[in-house]
């Protein structure tokens, strides 16, 4: 090996005289020397087991989705309450002092007052049980709704709670709620009976954690500088071949074998992978219109049929996964597109998805998490990384909301479900859901220092703040089979950087 | 690693096999660092093409800066893709903090480029950190997709021995915190390894398991057909004694301690029970066609199969003349076939129904006795609708019965009958469990 050294030294030289590259500046005997110490910092690492369902009989799947409504209307309304007090106490109009009134039914006419409740949105275009009974009978299916808004904005805004419902109008509503989040309304009921809102408030951010409370109790004496979280979301994986050198640069990156010493010792700072749901693209149990159809229209077979599974894509998966593995631990949230459950919370891949990388994983009666390598985990997923709050979504949630506004970022949405302390308010209205009974865990208790969905059209971030001091940053994670982005995030300062991974195809 | 040894190896590869290479495949192939396998590469690129030019073609991979304004168009050229993006300004309402205060994150850009597009792509990079030789390839690339063969090569090829100490040999980064336990179901070994070994031979185990239990099954099932029908116990004991060949010798060992533990009168039991089995048409019927369609299908013992069935050839000749005979349930044995054919085990499943309880008396020589039927029967109802209804009939019935009474201690009629009625139905319904 030491005689190739100083004969390759002068032609890389060469080449590399143009760029300020790493040959330029060393010499290949240090390369080879640096090579060989890259390391990585241990991950500090405590998942949150917050949405995990339970298992077998216990889950019930029979129970009606009001319970869920009324836990987040009876757990919210305290907070919503609060804001509201705070806020319009000392309101008055025309001398007229706001009232709050217990339920939305109470509610006098022409009195100012103030009512706190759950928001529900009649949508002439929302998906409806019944029109999808009358869609069978189509010939030809209607294209998927980018938006359930209906044009001519015959679209209706209640409030309701236990007792019943009202309609509410006024401009401050427009496109800043959606259904199932918790409001409080101040107006006046007019004449058609319909509440006039002139102002609004909701819960905001809850409490957030300190860095490192939940360790607090028993401190470490020393912690190693924290190093950077690695987010990628929508690998998208086929099976076909085009999409493998995107996925192989992805791995030689992450492992630390591709660039040269400056870029590998970036690398080598990364002390966890996070990939945020749609890992690959055509596994959903269930099967979007077009696939459907597609299958429909094939040979009928009773029952499941075998023969029609593609092993391919799971097995790339698992490949790609067990390269990274020996150099860095994964957390693998499901997503959209992955075969886990559709209902939110989706629960964890199945090991038996990962013959290869599950080797780096607990066996799941020894633990459900796996602190270092594989850790398969929820969607929604919560975690302590590196002593920070982090939560993290496959991104239906925002999807689903940005079908129910116009004009809204994804991360408005993403800071609104926060401020609304819902993860996911449209959730048992037009996104599947687990009907929980006694405690809903979509409801947001304490506030995440970092809240991150993915499979974004492109990649967005942003700090926002809460009335208390909170401060979360919000990342919109990219889909890395379009975008090829990873998304970085400094552990110690939670500064964002991204790297991007790319082709140069031939012209023609 | 004699340098003479990475061109051979590459002039081999590259222009003999006219085999795309990547620096990873090399780094594997030869087991040096990747950044030696890099230089390799350059090495080797330098000196074909002073040879001679355009005999060898690169791709190079750069990392760096990009020029800002190449930021927005993305060198995958996908952000116009964006069609859900919507630009409108944010609501006004919402207390979204200061956002022209982002600060552009910083972005690290690797491109995977052709030596074609070089220089264009690194005029386009305002820093570049560092850059090499990506792969080797006899001529241009329509599509650089191809050169992910060569990671599949590593996948397929290089991925024996243990991962955690790839960083050692490869230079990748090491973590000396990820831990690896090794299971027994997947092989440290090629990726197919588990496919190949897992996959197939969780199968195979089971299929050999299934083997012998359906052997065991088979074997059973003669028996319990044979005795099934009217006492189940001396039943086998019977048989075995009938046929009286290998499948008794098979059947000691298991059943045959059983039985001998309370058949005390055991010789002639089963001379009574031989012509009592005659007694049963439809079973025996049913049982022998069942036996003959599966018999092929399981060889657990061909001499034993082929005694077992010349025994039953033998039956069903008497039975066919005591078919003849018998008019008590002209519907039954019709039905038993049918189920017989694609289920033998459940053979018994269907006799439930047809003959559940009977009171027997057994008097000089002739069997009396009553069972209950189960009978379609089409009545009118009050509106006038034909409904049809299966119902419990009793008939009686009158069959010859084995003369031997004596040799029938009291224990033993008593189990016969007990377990006529008890212990056949529990079996059936232990046997149609079996079957699904």
């Amino acid at each position: 090996m030491q005689g190739v050294v100083p004969m390759m030294d002068s032609p890389w030289r060469l080449l590399m005289a143009a760029p300020a590259t790493f040959c330029a500046t060393r010499s290949a005997i240090t390369i080879e020397d640096a090579a060989s110490d890259f390391s990585r910092n241990a991950s500090a690492y405590k998942p949150l087991h917050t949405f995990e369902l339970p298992t077998g009989a216990e889950k019930h799947y029979h129970h009606q989705f009001a319970d869920m409504y009324f836990l987040r209307l009876v757990q919210l309304k305290q907070a919503v309450k609060q804001k509201a007090h705070d806020a319009w106490d000392d309101f008055k109009l025309g001398g007229e002092r706001a009232s709050y009134v217990e339920r939305v039914l109470d509610v006098r006419q022409g009195e100012l007052c103030w009512v706190v409740g759950t928001v529900y949105m009649e949508m002439a275009l929302k998906p409806n049980v019944l029109d999808d009974l009358s869609k069978e009978h189509w010939i030809a299916a209607p294209p998927p709704r980018e938006t359930y808004v209906s044009p001519s904005g015959a679209d209706e805004l209640m409030l309701e709670d236990e007792s019943g419902r009202l309609r509410i109008i006024g401009d401050s509503l427009n496109s800043h709620y959606v259904t199932g989040c918790i409001l409080a309304a101040l107006g006046t009921e007019q004449a058609d009976g319909s509440f006039q809102v002139i102002a609004t408030q909701y819960a905001d951010l809850p409490r957030q954690p300190r860095r490192w409370e939940s360790e607090d109790a028993a401190p470490k004496a020393k912690r190693e500088r924290s190093g950077k979280l690695a987010l990628v979301s929508g690998l998208d994986i086929t099976g076909t071949p085009d999409d493998d050198l995107l996925l192989d640069l992805l791995v030689e990156y992450l492992t630390g074998e591709a660039t040269g010493p400056p870029d590998q010792t970036a690398a080598s700072q990364i002390s966890r992978l996070i990939i945020a749901g749609n890992s690959l693209a055509h596994a959903s149990p269930i099967l979007n219109r077009d696939d459907f159809n597609a299958k429909k229209s094939a040979k009928k077979h009773y029952g499941y049929d075998a023969s029609s599974y593609n092993a391919t894509p799971a097995e790339k998966l698992d490949s790609l996964l067990s390269q990274i593995l020996p150099s860095l631990p994964i957390t693998i949230l499901p997503g959209e597109h992955d075969p886990a459950n559709v209902a939110l919370p989706q629960q964890p891949l199945h090991p038996a998805l990962f013959p290869l990388s599950r080797a780096y994983a607990n066996p799941p009666v020894q633990s459900k998490e796996s602190l270092e390598g594989l850790d398969s985990v929820t969607n929604p997923w919560e975690a302590d990384v590196e002593g920070w709050r982090i939560l993290g979504t496959g991104g239906q949630t925002v999807d689903d909301l940005l079908k129910y506004v116009d004009d809204v970022e994804p991360l408005d949405v993403m800071e609104m479900m926060l401020r609304w302390r819902c993860i996911a308010p449209t959730a048992p209205d037009t996104l599947w859901c687990y009907p929980f009974q006694d405690d809903d865990p979509l409801i947001l208790r304490e506030c995440p220092h970092i809240y991150f969905a993915g499979n974004r059209e492109k990649f967005e971030s942003r700090v926002v703040q809460g009335p208390a001091g909170q401060q979360v940053l919000l990342l919109g994670v990219p889909r890395y089979s379009t975008t090829g982005q990873i998304v970085l995030v400094d552990m110690e300062t939670l500064d964002v950087e991204l790297v991007e991974v790319g082709v140069v195809q031939p012209a023609s | 690693m004699a340098e003479e040894s990475y061109k051979e190896y590459l002039a081999n590869r590259v222009l003999t096999e006219s085999q795309p290479i990547t620096y990873r495949l090399l780094s594997r192939a030869l087991k040096v660092n990747v950044n030696v396998a890099k230089r390799m590469l350059y090495e080797f690129y330098t000196t074909q093409t002073a040879k001679k030019p355009k005999s060898i073609h690169a791709t190079y991979l750069i990392a760096g800066k990009k020029r800002s304004s190449e930021d927005s168009n993305g060198s995958n050229g996908h952000d116009g893709d964006d069609t859900v993006m919507r630009s409108s300004p944010f609501m006004s309402s919402l207390p979204a903090p200061e956002e022209p205060l982002e600060k552009p994150v910083p972005k690290t850009s690797i491109v995977l480029v052709r030596e074609e597009e070089l220089e264009k792509t690194k005029g386009r990079f305002e820093e570049i950190t560092s850059i090499h030789v990506y792969s080797l390839e006899p001529g241009p690339l329509e599509n650089l997709n191809l050169l992910a063969v060569c990671n599949q090569e590593i996948v397929d090829n290089y991925s024996s021995g243990d991962p955690l100490d790839r960083w050692g040999i490869y230079g990748s980064i090491r973590n000396p915190y990820v831990k690896r336990r090794t299971t027994k179901h997947t092989p440290v070994t090629a990726k197919n390894a588990p496919k190949a070994t897992g996959k197939p031979t969780a199968p195979a185990k089971e299929a050999k398991k299934e083997a012998p239990a359906a052997a065991a099954q088979k074997e059973s099932t003669p028996d319990e057909n044979k005795s099934g029908r009217s006492t189940p116990q001396p039943g086998p004991a019977a048989s075995l004694k009938r046929t009286d060949s290998k499948s008794k010798a098979k059947k000691d060992t298991a059943a045959g301690d059983l039985f001998k533990s309370f058949a005390k009168t055991k010789p002639k039991a089963k001379e009574a029970e031989k012509p009592k089995e005659e007694d049963e048409p439809m079973q025996g019927m049913s049982e022998d066609e069942g036996d003959d369609d599966d018999e092929p299908a399981v060889k657990f013992d061909e001499e034993k199969a082929a005694a077992a069935k010349k025994a039953r050839e033998d039956r069903e000749k008497q039975l066919r003349e005591m078919m003849e005979a018998d008019v008590d349930m002209p519907d039954a044995p019709t039905e038993e076939e049918k189920d017989s054919q694609d289920a033998p085990i459940d053979k018994e499943a269907p006799s439930k129904p047809a003959e559940s309880e009977a009171t027997v008396t057994v008097q000089g020589g002739r069997r009396r006795g009553r069972r209950r039927v189960m009978k379609k029967k089409k009545v009118k109802d009050e509106d006038g609708y034909l409904v049809t209804k299966e119902e419990a009939v009793w008939e009686s019935f009158s069959e010859d019965e084995p003369e031997p009474k004596k040799p029938k201690p009291a224990p033993k009629p008593a189990a016969a009958k007990g377990k006529k009625a008890g212990a056949k139905g529990q079996g059936n319904i232990a046997s149609f469990f079996k079957k699904g």
